[in-house]
């Protein structure tokens, strides 16, 4: 039994995990076109306790990609400078797709883990039914 | 069977066993994106616990110790599949594959389980 709330919690925690990235992922998108937005990024690590891996999974800090800046040509632009080039943002949408899909992908992978643990814990109960 | 009630000790470890392996499966596919995560996988029961006629020593009273008993916890290992460029070796493929195995595992030890309370019951005159 134990077992199974400990699977549980862990699904549960990669399922957060998951959001959190899909959530700055959509950020990221969302701000594509905004000048000088340089695009975040979070990275996953495993849940120490004791010196012993729980096995669940947490995100770390944001921290936002330091790459090059897009310089978008726009004399008519109120940020231009003497060039007439502003800054972009940093934001791939190849990447944030890509991104996002696999994220995706992982929350689908642990959403099924957790409906297999709860279906075995229901088939475990239904023992006590006559 | 009666006696000491040999098939539920069994099925009642293949489930627990079942329950564990479940557990290290959901970690692993919890940390299917975190850099430098190793898979780890537990042997199924039937592997686990195989009763090997050299290594295994007989035991004939309760009291004795017995290597490789049910009652011994499974071991864990790091499975040594090829790793991703992040150093992550888990597999969501591998992993589906194996839950679903774990589930059918879980559902068989029940099934028996539960059909030799039955059996049990109808012995004392119930239904």
């Amino acid at each position: 039994m134990a077992d199974f709330s400990d699977a549980m919690n862990i699904t549960a925690s990669g399922m957060r995990a998951q959001a959190a990235r899909l959530r700055h992922v959509s950020e990221n998108l969302a701000n594509v076109d905004t000048p000088g937005y340089r695009r975040k990024t979070i990275s996953f690590s495993t849940v120490m306790e004791a010196g012993q891996s729980t096995g669940a999974v947490e995100t770390g800090r944001v921290r936002l990609d330091r790459s090059e800046l897009d310089q978008i040509y726009d004399p008519s632009h109120p940020l231009a400078d003497a060039n007439g080039n502003y800054d972009g943002s940093n934001v791939n949408l190849l990447i944030e797709i890509a991104d996002a899909r696999e994220a995706q992908r992982s929350y689908e992978a642990n959403l099924k883990i957790f409906d297999q643990v709860r279906q075995m814990s229901t088939s475990l109960m239904d023992l006590m039914r006559r | 069977m009666f006696q000491n009630l040999e098939m539920f000790r069994t099925s009642y470890a293949m489930a627990r066993h079942s329950g564990t392996r479940q557990a290290v499966t959901a970690a692993n596919m919890a940390n299917a994106d975190t850099p430098g995560y190793r898979a780890r996988s537990v042997a199924s029961f039937a592997e686990s616990y195989a009763p090997t006629s050299t290594s295994q020593l007989r035991a004939t009273r309760s009291g004795h110790v017995s290597a490789g008993a049910l009652s011994s916890p499974p071991e864990i290992q790091f499975s040594d599949s090829e790793a991703s460029p992040n150093g992550n070796s888990v597999s969501l493929e591998q992993e589906m594959i194996n839950s679903v195995e774990i589930q059918r595992e879980h559902s068989r030890s029940l099934a028996i389980y539960k059909h030799s309370l039955d059996v049990l019951r109808m012995t004392i005159g119930r239904k």
